[in-house]
Protein backbone atom coordinates (compact mmCIF):
# COMPACT_ATOMS: atom_id res chain seq x y z
CA UNK A 1 0.00 0.00 0.00
CA UNK A 2 2.71 2.27 1.25
CA UNK A 3 4.44 1.54 -1.82
CA UNK A 4 2.04 1.89 -4.31
CA UNK A 5 1.32 5.72 -2.87
CA UNK A 6 4.95 6.47 -3.51
CA UNK A 7 4.81 5.09 -6.93
CA UNK A 8 2.14 7.13 -7.42
CA UNK A 9 3.43 10.64 -6.06
CA UNK A 10 6.76 10.53 -7.71
CA UNK A 11 4.34 9.88 -10.97
CA UNK A 12 2.55 12.60 -10.43
CA UNK A 13 5.32 14.87 -9.78
CA UNK A 14 6.92 13.31 -12.87
CA UNK A 15 3.78 14.80 -14.42
CA UNK A 16 3.98 17.82 -13.53
CA UNK A 17 7.62 19.18 -14.21
CA UNK A 18 6.62 17.46 -17.57
CA UNK A 19 3.31 19.47 -17.78
CA UNK A 20 5.67 22.98 -16.86
CA UNK A 21 8.06 22.00 -19.76
CA UNK A 22 5.79 22.09 -22.39
CA UNK A 23 5.01 25.84 -22.27
CA UNK A 24 7.67 28.71 -23.53
CA UNK A 25 7.53 31.87 -23.97
CA UNK A 26 9.11 35.42 -24.40
CA UNK A 27 7.46 38.70 -23.38
CA UNK A 28 10.11 40.80 -25.34
CA UNK A 29 9.48 39.15 -28.78
CA UNK A 30 9.60 41.00 -31.94
CA UNK A 31 7.05 41.94 -34.84
CA UNK A 32 7.61 44.68 -37.18
CA UNK A 33 6.13 45.64 -40.69
CA UNK A 34 7.14 47.11 -43.86
CA UNK A 35 5.54 48.94 -46.56
CA UNK A 36 7.14 50.22 -49.83
CA UNK A 37 5.38 52.95 -51.13
CA UNK A 38 6.12 55.57 -53.93
CA UNK A 39 7.31 57.90 -51.70
CA UNK A 40 8.65 56.41 -48.70
CA UNK A 41 8.96 52.97 -47.37
CA UNK A 42 7.71 52.64 -44.13
CA UNK A 43 8.86 50.23 -41.54
CA UNK A 44 8.02 50.04 -38.01
CA UNK A 45 9.13 47.88 -35.34
CA UNK A 46 7.75 46.60 -31.62
CA UNK A 47 9.82 44.82 -29.60
CA UNK A 48 7.27 44.03 -26.38
CA UNK A 49 5.08 40.95 -27.90
CA UNK A 50 4.25 38.67 -25.74
CA UNK A 51 3.93 35.11 -27.59
CA UNK A 52 3.21 31.20 -25.76
CA UNK A 53 3.50 28.36 -27.42
CA UNK A 54 2.91 25.18 -25.74
CA UNK A 55 5.22 22.19 -27.49
CA UNK A 56 2.86 19.48 -26.62
CA UNK A 57 -0.53 20.42 -28.54
CA UNK A 58 1.32 23.63 -30.63
CA UNK A 59 -0.65 26.18 -29.26
CA UNK A 60 0.78 29.33 -30.45
CA UNK A 61 -0.17 33.47 -29.20
CA UNK A 62 1.32 35.91 -29.60
CA UNK A 63 -0.68 39.96 -27.93
CA UNK A 64 1.16 42.80 -28.51
CA UNK A 65 0.39 46.61 -28.03
CA UNK A 66 -0.39 48.74 -30.88
CA UNK A 67 0.96 51.82 -29.20
CA UNK A 68 4.54 50.71 -28.68
CA UNK A 69 5.11 50.28 -32.60
CA UNK A 70 8.40 52.07 -32.96
CA UNK A 71 8.61 54.25 -36.12
CA UNK A 72 11.20 56.26 -37.71
CA UNK A 73 9.19 58.95 -37.91
CA UNK A 74 7.11 60.73 -35.31
CA UNK A 75 4.42 61.73 -37.52
CA UNK A 76 4.31 58.20 -38.44
CA UNK A 77 3.75 57.12 -35.40
CA UNK A 78 1.10 59.49 -34.55
CA UNK A 79 -0.97 58.39 -37.63
CA UNK A 80 -0.60 55.08 -36.85
CA UNK A 81 -2.51 55.46 -33.42
CA UNK A 82 -4.57 58.10 -33.97
CA UNK A 83 -5.76 57.44 -37.79
CA UNK A 84 -5.63 54.08 -38.96
CA UNK A 85 -4.86 51.34 -35.64
CA UNK A 86 -6.76 53.64 -33.63
CA UNK A 87 -5.25 52.15 -30.73
CA UNK A 88 -7.05 53.74 -28.26
CA UNK A 89 -10.05 52.23 -28.89
CA UNK A 90 -8.34 49.07 -30.02
CA UNK A 91 -4.96 48.89 -28.15
CA UNK A 92 -3.62 45.21 -28.84
CA UNK A 93 -3.53 42.73 -31.84
CA UNK A 94 -3.37 39.48 -30.91
CA UNK A 95 -3.07 36.31 -32.95
CA UNK A 96 -4.50 32.95 -31.42
CA UNK A 97 -3.43 29.30 -33.12
CA UNK A 98 -1.65 26.36 -33.92
CA UNK A 99 1.32 24.86 -35.19
CA UNK A 100 -0.46 22.41 -38.17
CA UNK A 101 2.87 20.69 -38.80
CA UNK A 102 4.11 19.95 -35.04
CA UNK A 103 4.86 16.63 -36.16
CA UNK A 104 8.29 18.04 -38.34
CA UNK A 105 8.90 19.42 -35.14
CA UNK A 106 11.41 17.89 -32.86
CA UNK A 107 11.98 19.88 -30.08
CA UNK A 108 14.60 17.79 -28.10
CA UNK A 109 16.95 17.94 -31.26
CA UNK A 110 19.05 20.75 -32.94
CA UNK A 111 17.79 21.97 -36.31
CA UNK A 112 15.59 24.42 -38.17
CA UNK A 113 11.88 23.44 -39.16
CA UNK A 114 9.85 24.88 -41.65
CA UNK A 115 6.46 25.10 -39.93
CA UNK A 116 2.59 25.99 -40.68
CA UNK A 117 0.64 28.21 -38.59
CA UNK A 118 -2.83 28.77 -39.04
CA UNK A 119 -5.69 31.11 -36.51
CA UNK A 120 -7.56 33.90 -36.17
CA UNK A 121 -5.57 37.31 -36.19
CA UNK A 122 -7.42 39.93 -34.61
CA UNK A 123 -6.30 43.74 -35.76
CA UNK A 124 -8.30 47.20 -35.59
CA UNK A 125 -11.23 44.95 -33.83
CA UNK A 126 -11.26 43.00 -36.53
CA UNK A 127 -10.60 39.09 -36.71
CA UNK A 128 -9.64 37.10 -40.01
CA UNK A 129 -8.54 33.11 -40.37
CA UNK A 130 -4.94 33.13 -41.20
CA UNK A 131 -2.25 30.73 -42.64
CA UNK A 132 1.28 31.61 -42.84
CA UNK A 133 4.81 29.72 -43.02
CA UNK A 134 7.21 29.72 -40.49
CA UNK A 135 10.79 28.47 -38.86
CA UNK A 136 11.24 26.75 -35.27
CA UNK A 137 14.90 26.66 -34.77
CA UNK A 138 16.54 24.90 -32.01
CA UNK A 139 19.51 25.35 -31.03
CA UNK A 140 21.61 24.40 -28.01
CA UNK A 141 17.81 23.25 -26.00
CA UNK A 142 16.81 26.82 -26.60
CA UNK A 143 13.60 27.49 -28.78
CA UNK A 144 13.16 30.75 -31.39
CA UNK A 145 10.62 31.37 -33.71
CA UNK A 146 10.29 33.27 -37.32
CA UNK A 147 7.52 33.76 -39.55
CA UNK A 148 6.68 36.54 -42.41
CA UNK A 149 3.25 36.81 -44.26
CA UNK A 150 1.42 39.37 -46.07
CA UNK A 151 -1.46 41.41 -44.50
CA UNK A 152 -3.74 43.22 -46.68
CA UNK A 153 -4.90 46.80 -44.73
CA UNK A 154 -8.43 46.75 -46.27
CA UNK A 155 -9.29 43.21 -44.78
CA UNK A 156 -9.08 45.01 -41.30
CA UNK A 157 -11.15 48.14 -42.28
CA UNK A 158 -8.20 50.32 -41.80
CA UNK A 159 -8.90 53.33 -43.67
CA UNK A 160 -6.54 55.24 -45.12
CA UNK A 161 -7.22 58.79 -46.72
CA UNK A 162 -6.66 58.44 -49.93
CA UNK A 163 -4.51 61.73 -49.78
CA UNK A 164 -2.06 60.26 -47.84
CA UNK A 165 -2.61 56.21 -49.51
CA UNK A 166 0.22 56.82 -52.23
CA UNK A 167 2.42 56.91 -48.74
CA UNK A 168 0.97 53.58 -47.49
CA UNK A 169 1.07 50.27 -49.72
CA UNK A 170 -2.18 48.05 -49.35
CA UNK A 171 -0.08 44.96 -48.85
CA UNK A 172 1.50 45.10 -45.41
CA UNK A 173 4.48 42.83 -44.72
CA UNK A 174 4.54 41.68 -41.29
CA UNK A 175 7.78 39.73 -39.69
CA UNK A 176 7.78 38.00 -36.75
CA UNK A 177 10.75 36.97 -34.79
CA UNK A 178 10.47 35.28 -30.81
CA UNK A 179 12.88 34.34 -28.69
CA UNK A 180 11.13 31.51 -26.32
CA UNK A 181 12.50 30.66 -22.66
CA UNK A 182 10.72 27.37 -20.69
CA UNK A 183 8.11 28.43 -18.58
CA UNK B 1 3.31 85.54 -59.25
CA UNK B 2 6.17 85.75 -57.05
CA UNK B 3 3.85 85.50 -53.80
CA UNK B 4 2.22 82.48 -55.53
CA UNK B 5 5.43 80.81 -55.57
CA UNK B 6 6.59 82.06 -51.79
CA UNK B 7 3.26 80.57 -50.90
CA UNK B 8 3.82 77.35 -52.21
CA UNK B 9 7.64 77.26 -50.90
CA UNK B 10 6.15 77.94 -47.37
CA UNK B 11 3.76 75.09 -47.35
CA UNK B 12 6.05 72.73 -48.93
CA UNK B 13 8.82 73.58 -46.15
CA UNK B 14 5.91 73.81 -43.80
CA UNK B 15 4.72 70.19 -44.92
CA UNK B 16 8.44 69.06 -44.88
CA UNK B 17 8.94 69.54 -41.31
CA UNK B 18 5.53 68.03 -39.59
CA UNK B 19 6.62 65.18 -41.84
CA UNK B 20 10.10 65.31 -40.32
CA UNK B 21 9.76 66.39 -37.02
CA UNK B 22 11.80 64.39 -34.33
CA UNK B 23 10.39 62.01 -32.10
CA UNK B 24 9.68 63.08 -28.38
CA UNK B 25 12.86 63.77 -26.53
CA UNK B 26 12.32 60.98 -23.62
CA UNK B 27 15.49 61.93 -21.72
CA UNK B 28 14.73 65.50 -21.22
CA UNK B 29 11.19 65.57 -20.50
CA UNK B 30 8.99 65.49 -17.13
CA UNK B 31 7.42 62.55 -16.22
CA UNK B 32 4.34 61.14 -13.27
CA UNK B 33 6.56 59.13 -10.69
CA UNK B 34 5.42 55.73 -9.13
CA UNK B 35 6.73 52.83 -8.05
CA UNK B 36 6.53 49.66 -9.95
CA UNK B 37 4.43 47.88 -7.44
CA UNK B 38 1.86 50.70 -7.47
CA UNK B 39 1.95 50.79 -11.50
CA UNK B 40 1.67 47.77 -12.79
CA UNK B 41 -1.87 46.53 -9.41
CA UNK B 42 -2.87 50.09 -11.04
CA UNK B 43 -2.45 49.10 -14.42
CA UNK B 44 -3.79 45.63 -14.30
CA UNK B 45 -6.99 47.00 -12.86
CA UNK B 46 -8.09 48.25 -16.55
CA UNK B 47 -9.67 51.36 -15.20
CA UNK B 48 -9.78 53.96 -17.65
CA UNK B 49 -8.84 57.13 -15.36
CA UNK B 50 -5.06 55.05 -14.50
CA UNK B 51 -5.00 54.69 -17.91
CA UNK B 52 -5.39 58.01 -18.95
CA UNK B 53 -2.97 59.12 -16.04
CA UNK B 54 -0.22 56.43 -17.16
CA UNK B 55 -0.57 55.34 -20.72
CA UNK B 56 1.39 56.81 -23.44
CA UNK B 57 3.08 59.29 -21.41
CA UNK B 58 6.09 59.77 -19.81
CA UNK B 59 6.61 57.85 -16.36
CA UNK B 60 9.56 57.78 -13.84
CA UNK B 61 9.33 53.96 -12.05
CA UNK B 62 11.36 53.30 -9.21
CA UNK B 63 11.34 49.85 -8.22
CA UNK B 64 13.66 46.19 -7.56
CA UNK B 65 15.09 44.88 -10.25
CA UNK B 66 14.15 41.37 -10.74
CA UNK B 67 16.09 40.43 -13.82
CA UNK B 68 18.39 42.02 -17.01
CA UNK B 69 18.11 40.75 -20.26
CA UNK B 70 18.21 41.50 -23.86
CA UNK B 71 15.86 41.13 -26.51
CA UNK B 72 16.65 40.28 -30.06
CA UNK B 73 18.20 43.44 -31.30
CA UNK B 74 20.89 43.65 -28.44
CA UNK B 75 18.62 46.45 -26.71
CA UNK B 76 19.04 46.03 -22.91
CA UNK B 77 15.46 44.91 -20.97
CA UNK B 78 15.10 45.41 -17.30
CA UNK B 79 12.76 43.53 -15.07
CA UNK B 80 11.25 45.48 -12.49
CA UNK B 81 9.55 43.61 -9.30
CA UNK B 82 5.68 43.81 -9.00
CA UNK B 83 3.48 41.85 -6.42
CA UNK B 84 2.48 39.52 -9.04
CA UNK B 85 5.44 36.89 -8.89
CA UNK B 86 5.70 36.69 -13.01
CA UNK B 87 4.53 39.95 -13.76
CA UNK B 88 7.04 42.59 -14.22
CA UNK B 89 7.07 46.24 -15.27
CA UNK B 90 9.36 45.51 -18.28
CA UNK B 91 11.58 48.74 -19.57
CA UNK B 92 13.32 47.97 -23.01
CA UNK B 93 16.22 50.37 -22.49
CA UNK B 94 17.01 53.22 -25.47
CA UNK B 95 20.12 53.94 -23.23
CA UNK B 96 21.84 51.39 -21.62
CA UNK B 97 21.91 51.54 -17.65
CA UNK B 98 25.54 50.47 -16.39
CA UNK B 99 26.18 48.02 -13.40
CA UNK B 100 22.17 47.24 -13.00
CA UNK B 101 21.66 43.73 -11.20
CA UNK B 102 18.91 42.24 -9.87
CA UNK B 103 18.30 43.38 -6.09
CA UNK B 104 19.24 47.05 -7.11
CA UNK B 105 16.74 49.73 -6.55
CA UNK B 106 16.58 52.16 -9.88
CA UNK B 107 14.21 54.97 -11.17
CA UNK B 108 13.74 54.45 -15.22
CA UNK B 109 12.02 56.76 -17.39
CA UNK B 110 10.35 56.41 -20.38
CA UNK B 111 6.69 55.86 -22.42
CA UNK B 112 4.55 54.02 -20.68
CA UNK B 113 2.65 51.56 -23.53
CA UNK B 114 0.30 49.95 -20.66
CA UNK B 115 -0.79 46.29 -19.47
CA UNK B 116 -0.80 43.44 -21.82
CA UNK B 117 -2.01 39.77 -20.47
CA UNK B 118 0.17 36.68 -20.75
CA UNK B 119 -2.01 33.67 -21.39
CA UNK B 120 -3.90 32.86 -18.26
CA UNK B 121 -5.05 29.33 -19.12
CA UNK B 122 -1.25 29.16 -19.22
CA UNK B 123 -0.42 30.42 -15.88
CA UNK B 124 1.21 33.65 -17.66
CA UNK B 125 0.35 37.16 -16.22
CA UNK B 126 1.20 39.74 -18.48
CA UNK B 127 3.63 42.95 -17.92
CA UNK B 128 3.00 46.50 -17.82
CA UNK B 129 5.71 47.73 -20.72
CA UNK B 130 7.93 51.12 -20.65
CA UNK B 131 9.55 51.48 -23.97
CA UNK B 132 11.98 54.56 -24.91
CA UNK B 133 13.79 53.77 -21.80
CA UNK B 134 16.39 55.97 -20.08
CA UNK B 135 18.19 55.16 -16.62
CA UNK B 136 16.16 58.40 -14.19
CA UNK B 137 18.99 60.17 -11.89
Amino acid sequence: MMYKMIVLLMLFAFMNINAKAQIYYTKNGNISFFSKTVLENIDAENNQVISVLNVETGALQFSLLNNAFHFPKAKMEADFNEDYMESDKYPRSTFKGTITSLGDVNFNKDGSYPIKVNGDLTVHGVTKNISAPGTIVIKNGNVSATSSFKVLVSDYQIKIPSIVSNKIGESIEVKVACNYQKK
Amino acid sequence: MLIFIAIIVLGMIAMYSIWNEPHKNIKDADGVKVNAVQLYSDLTKDSAMMKSKFVNNVVIVSGEVKKVLKNQNGDQIILLKTNVSDGSVNCTMEEKANNVKPGNTISIKGICSGYIGGDLDMGLPGDVFLIRCYPSI
